[in-house]
């Protein structure tokens, strides 16, 4: 009995609809999803920084944060500061001590080789990566 | 007409609605960029042979590009552990474990690599030598180790390309004299730049670009048409935005540059950096910074490092004969360049680069 109510109630509410009713869910529809589109398009995901240990991934941050930490490498703790939307490395268990004479970047990438800790800052496809795609020397 | 419409019956309205939907979704996917045929650069980093190599691929899939890449960086893994100088596992240590004992059988790549530097060794006259590995060893340009010139005196005598023979039918390699060191430093990141390229092509990449460190190779056209930009780095940078001395766009083409800057250190106002003169021992001050263009990552590596050492003069003239292209920064910072290049380099702050010297 209630089940008939119900596709009865169902049929109802479709034969009441007007070509009007279906061109506006229509176009309520396309405007929803177009604004999903639209924010994906025009705000592309803030840049991260993205740590990785031997090849595998084990911080993402955000740039945007002011914070230090310690990520354990092969041989010990690699200190990563992330200030005023730029990254250095500031301790380093490492010999040469390379990755901290890099100073501050905010791009590409700072490397220590020998702790095996890559630090990455992920800029979303920016004015300056499409001037130059690659740097020798 | 509206009420003629009202009347007929629901299903037609239905699927009337999800008709338009349907158009609504097609046209929306098609201007926008998650668009599957659009296509993209994809990017990967690694550390690998002890520094960064970056690898683009041009691909209207992600996953396609994606898979390409790691054949590319498992290319690049597999000759790490073949040339690796610092790995007791590796070809190249075999090879020099057994110096002055016995030929050492190695892969086709270990061979191709090895039979490579010893053609720029004979095109360079010795400028670019591998076998300056006992020399180098006694070199330590993070530990600023300046050794003494007894030591390097004692060693030069075993630094000679002439002393590797290379024998094609058993692909083996001997070094003649005991205590010679093979120290591929020189070659096997552009070489590795060679074997990811073909790595990518094999899997279907049209366009992309390979950067081991600054062994640059790129081949077709970036999604917007235009060839891949490179910049040329300022061998005497003083802030970030000094950085790049000259930019060139190019394809089909490996790119590699070799300079005093990279590894080094100053005792009493004398820079000693890391690109040795395998005939004196000592760093080699012709130049602050060669960059060569040419077809091949192993060509523009190795012969970068040779021309460095033979200098700006010997060094042009040298290209000119071989066709290659090339600019060179001379001890003053003067830019000398092979005549094709002229028109193809965009060189960028040339007057604070002039005044700065040293």
């Amino acid at each position: 009995m209630k089940s008939s109510e119900i596709r009865r109630d169902k049929k109802v509410l479709t034969e009441r609809m007007t070509l009007a009713d279906i061109l506006l869910l229509a176009a309520l529809v396309t405007i929803s999803i177009s604004g999903f589109v639209f924010i994906k398009e025009a705000f592309p995901q803030g840049t991260d920084v993205r740590i990785e240990v031997n090849g595998k991934l084990a911080y993402r941050l955000p740039l945007n944060t002011n914070t230090t930490i310690t990520v354990k490498g092969i041989i010990g703790n690699t200190m990563v500061e992330i200030k005023n939307k730029k990254v250095r490395i500031t301790e380093s268990p490492c010999l040469n001590k390379i990755c901290i004479h890099t100073g501050w970047i905010d791009r590409g990438a700072v490397v220590c080789i020998p702790n095996r800790v890559t630090v990455f800052v992920d800029r979303s496809e920016g004015k300056e990566n499409k001037a130059i795609d690659a740097i020798t020397g | 007409m509206i009420k003629k419409l009202k009347v007929q019956s629901s299903k037609l309205k239905i699927l009337c609605f999800i008709f338009l939907l349907f158009t609504v979704h097609c046209s929306l996917f098609t201007v926008s960029a998650c668009s599957p045929q659009k296509e993209k650069i994809y990017r990967k980093s690694k550390a690998l042979m002890d520094t960064l190599i970056t690898i683009s691929a041009v691909s209207g899939s992600g996953d396609k590009a994606e898979k390409a890449i790691d054949r590319a960086f498992s290319e690049i893994e597999k000759l790490d552990s073949l040339l690796n100088f610092f790995s007791d596992n590796s070809e190249l240590s075999e090879i020099n474990r057994n110096a002055g004992l016995k030929a050492v059988a190695v892969s086709p790549e270990t061979f191709e690599v090895i039979e490579k530097a010893i053609y720029a060794s004979g095109k360079t006259s010795g400028a670019f030598d591998i076998t300056i590995g006992s020399v180098t060893t006694l070199w330590d340009f993070h530990k600023r180790v300046k050794p003494e010139d007894k030591q390097i005196k004692e060693r030069l005598p075993l630094v000679n390309y002439k002393n590797v023979i290379l024998n094609k039918k058993s692909s083996s390699v001997y070094l003649k004299k005991r205590g010679m060191l093979i120290d591929l430093g020189g070659i096997a990141k552009g070489y590795a730049a060679d074997k990811a390229v073909e790595a990518l092509k094999r899997e279907g990449i049209k366009s992309g670009l390979v950067a081991v460190s600054g062994e640059i190779k790129a081949f077709g056209l970036k999604p917007d048409s235009k060839p891949w930009k490179i910049g040329i780095r300022n061998p005497r940078a003083k802030n970030k935005e000094d950085e790049i001395m000259a930019t060139i766009e190019m394809t089909g083409m490996a790119i590699s540059t070799s300079g005093d800057y990279e590894r080094y250190f100053i005792i009493e106002g004398k820079r000693y950096h890391h690109i040795l003169n395998p005939k004196t021992g000592y760093p080699s001050d012709g130049c602050r910074s060669v960059s060569i263009i040419a077809k091949d990552g192993s060509v523009t590596d190795s012969f970068s490092t040779g021309i460095f050492v033979l200098g700006a003069e010997k060094g042009i003239k040298l290209l000119e004969e071989m066709g290659i292209d090339g600019i060179i920064i001379g001890k003053n910072g003067k830019i000398h360049t092979t005549p094709n290049l002229r028109e193809k380099l965009e060189i960028i702050r040339d007057s604070q680069r002039q005044k700065s010297t040293d």
